[in-house]
């Protein structure tokens, strides 16, 4: 009895299996008549948006779809967003008075005029008339000065609102608890808004450009507090009308944007799916990035992705740091000693097949203040040698010896895999050569690292740096200055914290470069990072496409994109 | 048999208790939080720690565990901070279904193909033909699917353009045939997951198969009924096949409850929004609830499946009597 019900579930199964094998085939048979149905292998109507579409809606006049790769938005609700994956569409969905063209200018966009005092402390905006929410509202003043509210309210907890709106009066009350609303938020009519600050802040509009300062909607929110960003309301020039978690992110072009509906009607995010590369040779994506190890063939004149492959600068930057108030590197003799020590145009080349460039200075290409010459420490292992005899500590065996005792050096790097970076087993072996002196390698997973990197553990460690705007400001008082909270470094030289004090009010911007590339030339000096890398973004771009560009950091630029197919 | 049933279904509750609060305090044990990874590079030490506080991480361990607990037993497992705004059963039940809904063909395939091998591989045994088959099972068991994905993309979706190379578009598409006629058919991103998940196992249940099949041949009730005269399809059909098949009820049991786990790296190199991949990521980014609610689900259905697994024995094979203690 039971061997029969046995055999029945056995046929039953095998059943199954010529049902499944038999679908395969006559799939694999007909696939090649699917080709018309859409290179995303997308066959049926599946796709098909649920466009809501209002009777007042106005025609599009845009047309094409582009395709790229992303991955699921870790919110987009603009004032919570702290990461690239995030801001990369809210940017596109969100505006904000004003934004950053793509040549770094800082524009008016919400805004269409600007008057700031005579004592840099009082900013009025004059808004655009013809600016509407996706839904059709008209934006106004009172929508911007919700949205500020809203960014420093207690209740939010964004992590980033004091960092770029606390310059704002009554903005750290607000967010402290202690104020019901921004003091300094001052609504003159339904076009103007005045900002009062708590002293002149030139970078105070690039702060401005961050999300964190983007417009909301308040009725959408009030009414859907929990899940209004599955479906926001914004001002930009493309809106959300589709997002399946893991599987595609769909942005339509806006209608009603006030500069104009974009040319490209639809952006089709896949979130899913393997290589990008591999899926950009097989036509699903009409733009994918470049890893090392694929760089060599779109180098190569000969292959058929070397036309479409371009690379452009980032602003981020890597670098090892020193805890400057632990032995050994309270000395800045050691610390100089291994900068002098190693060969990052060398490093570029073997390991990065030089898909980075060797960082000249702190500040990145394209940003304000950037000089074009090399400020950092040459490869020149004798000056390293004599650095090193410079210092009180003497090498024995591999080992730093300190006037009380064997010191030993430990560098610290996030990262799970079994190797440690490439690059940091390269500075090892330089400084093991050069110097004579072994450095141990430890490896953390990221949450580990930030929080003892917070916590100014590690005596030396591997990071990098995104810029958030286009401001020295942004990477050399936030890392440098010694009151900085995000200087981990215990770092501390009052000749660099005047300068960056005086550069934080200065108001003549070429006085204020200068100050801080002083700065800079000082931090370099000290040696408290020894500066590695400027990333590039590298990638192959669809002929078909035109107007696209790597940003150096997270702008808007679906609407400067089009397609012709 | 009810009473077995119940007994056994008691000690769950106690089960899941243990294996949440290890994961708990392990989880918990390492420096750093979720929160100091979602603040990104520019932080706020006051709001961290008052998101801290907002969200229960800075008091003891054991009320943690407890606010979890009363909040878990009800069905919430809490806020993922790798996404915000959605709820951890939001996130996690969608991706164990696309794994799930793949792992299920996969194993019917596994099992349709793999039995009939061993099978025929144990008849054979003593030809060429046994130890070919064994041979290239062997050969297809040991090829990693990181080795083997590559190949097949490369064959399929960039050479001959079949197939896309990677992604997920649920199970079936549907062909009209005259606007008429709907014709549901598999899409065409199952193919290479599917091959990357088959071809392992499939070889795996193949050989297991042959291994008992043979045994069984040795035994003496195969030997009786041979000697009463039944011809010899009757003895392979009625008395090797389904004895032949009790080991493979456990692996049946364990791979089902396999399935819902996903496969990190099937899901990772083809890009499928599986519960593999969400875990791993979710494990790098100290996703407390996120972790904790995928661990204590598959340590749920795994002791689900162990029980319909015994239960299954003492259907299919009446020497197993469940549950009967002996007097």
């Amino acid at each position: 009895m039971g061997q029969n019900r046995i055999l029945a579930i056995l046929l039953g199964v095998l059943a199954a299996l010529v049902l499944v094998v038999g679908g395969l085939s006559a799939v694999l048979l007909f696939s090649s008549d699917s080709d018309n149905t859409g290179p995303t292998g997308v066959s049926s109507g599946s796709n098909e948006l649920q466009r809501t579409t209002g009777d007042d809606e106005p025609s599009s006049s845009s047309s094409g779809r582009l395709r790229l790769g992303g991955v699921d938005p870790v919110t987009l609700d603009p004032h919570l967003a702290t990461d690239a994956s995030s801001a990369e569409y809210i940017v596109e969905i969100y505006s904000g008075l004003v934004t950053i063209s793509p040549d770094l200018e800082i524009q008016l966009d919400l805004a269409e005029a600007v008057d700031i005092s005579a004592d840099g402390t009082v900013y009025t905006f004059t808004m655009r008339e013809n600016a509407f929410f996706h839904s059709g509202r008209p934006v106004t003043a009172v929508d911007v000065a919700y949205s500020i509210n809203r960014a420093t309210s207690r209740q939010l907890q964004s992590t980033v609102a004091r960092a770029y709106l606390g310059d704002i009066v009554g903005v750290r009350e607000h967010i402290a608890g202690v104020a019901d609303d921004v003091s300094g938020i001052e609504v003159i009519d339904k076009r103007t808004i005045r900002f009062t600050l708590d002293a002149p802040k030139p970078f105070f509009l690039a702060k401005l450009t961050y999300p964190t300062a983007f417009v909301v909607d308040q009725q959408q929110i009030e009414s859907n507090p929990r899940n209004w960003t599955r479906r926001p309301n914004g001002t930009g020039p493309y809106r959300l009308t589709e997002w399946r978690l893991g599987e595609r992110i769909i942005l339509e072009s806006n209608a009603r944007y006030y500069l104009d509906e974009p040319p490209l009607a639809e952006v089709l995010y896949t979130l899913s799916g393997g290589s990008a590369l591999t899926r950009f040779e097989n036509d699903e994506l009409d733009v994918a990035g470049i890893s090392v190890n694929d760089i060599e063939r779109a180098r190569d004149s000969t292959s058929s992705l070397n036309p479409l492959y371009s690379v452009w600068p980032q602003f981020t930057i890597s670098y090892l740091a020193f805890t400057t108030d632990v032995p050994p590197f309270e000395d800045v003799n050691v610390r100089r000693a291994l900068g002098f020590s190693i060969d990052r145009a060398k490093v570029a080349e073997v390991t990065f097949s030089n898909m980075l460039v060797p960082a000249t200075g702190i500040l990145t290409p394209g940003l304000p203040g950037y000089v074009d010459e090399d400020k950092t420490f040459p490869f020149d292992p004798d000056a390293g040698r004599e650095a090193l005899a410079a210092s009180k500590y003497e090498v024995e065996d591999g080992r730093l010896i300190g006037p009380d005792g064997p010191v030993p050096i430990v560098i610290t790097e996030a990262g799970g895999g079994a190797e440690a970076r490439i690059d940091t087993q390269a500075f090892l072996e330089q400084w093991r050569t050069e110097l004579g002196i072994e450095v141990e390698i430890r490896q953390t997973d990221f949450a580990t690292f930030l929080s003892e990197q917070d916590a100014g553990e590690l005596q030396m460690f591997n990071a990098g740096w995104i810029m958030d705007y286009p401001d020295p400001e942004d990477i050399l008082d936030l890392k440098f200055h010694s009151t900085s909270q995000l200087n981990e470094l215990g770092y501390a030289n009052a000749q660099v914290d005047s300068l960056l004090e005086r550069a934080r009010v200065e108001l003549d911007a070429e006085l204020r470069m200068q100050l801080y590339r002083d700065a800079e030339e000082l931090i370099i000096a000290d040696a408290a990072w020894l500066p590695l890398y400027f990333s590039q973004s590298h990638v192959v771009v669809n002929e078909a496409v035109t107007g696209w560009f790597e940003p150096p950091m997270v702008i808007p630029r679906l609407r400067f994109v089009e397609i012709d197919r | 048999m009810g009473a077995y049933v119940v007994r056994r279904l008691f000690w769950l509750p106690i089960i899941l208790l243990v294996v949440s609060f290890a994961t708990f305090a392990i989880a918990r044990f390492g420096p750093g939080d979720p929160i100091s990874v979602a603040a990104g590079q520019i932080r706020d030490d006051e709001i961290v720690a008052q998101i801290r506080a907002d969200r229960g991480l800075d008091g003891n361990i054991f009320e943690q565990y407890q606010d979890w607990l009363f909040k878990a037993v009800r069905g919430d497992f809490g806020e993922s901070f790798q996404q915000r705004g959605f709820t951890i059963s939001e996130i996690i039940f969608p991706k164990m279904w696309v794994s799930a809904q793949l792992g299920m063909i996969a194993l019917v395939i596994v099992f349709g193909l793999g039995i009939p091998f061993g099978l025929i591989a144990a008849r054979a045994n003593g030809t060429w033909i046994d130890p070919f088959v064994i041979g290239t099972l062997l050969f297809l068991q040991a090829i990693p699917v990181l080795v083997l994905i590559p190949p097949l993309l490369w064959l399929f979706a960039v050479q001959f353009d079949l197939l896309p190379v990677g992604g997920w578009d649920g199970l079936f598409d549907i062909w009209l045939i005259g606007g008429v006629i709907a014709i549901p058919i598999p899409d065409p991103h199952l193919y290479i997951p599917l091959v990357a998940f088959t071809l392992p196992g499939f070889a795996g249940i193949a050989r297991l198969t042959r291994i008992t099949a043979l045994e069984v041949q040795q035994e003496d009730y195969i030997r009786t009924a041979r000697a009463k005269g039944l011809p010899e399809s009757s003895v392979a059909l009625r008395h090797v096949l389904p004895n032949s098949l009790l080991p493979l009820v456990t692996v049946i049991a364990f791979a089902l409850a396999g399935i819902v786990e996903g496969a990190f790296f099937v899901e990772t190199l083809l890009g499928i929004p599986g519960i593999g991949r969400f875990t791993f990521q979710a494990v790098t980014s100290r996703d407390y609830d996120a972790i904790l609610a995928t661990t204590v689900i598959f340590a749920a259905i795994f002791v689900l499946m162990n029980l319909a697994a015994d239960l299954v024995y003492g259907v299919i094979d009446p020497r197993i009597r469940v549950g009967v203690s002996r007097q």
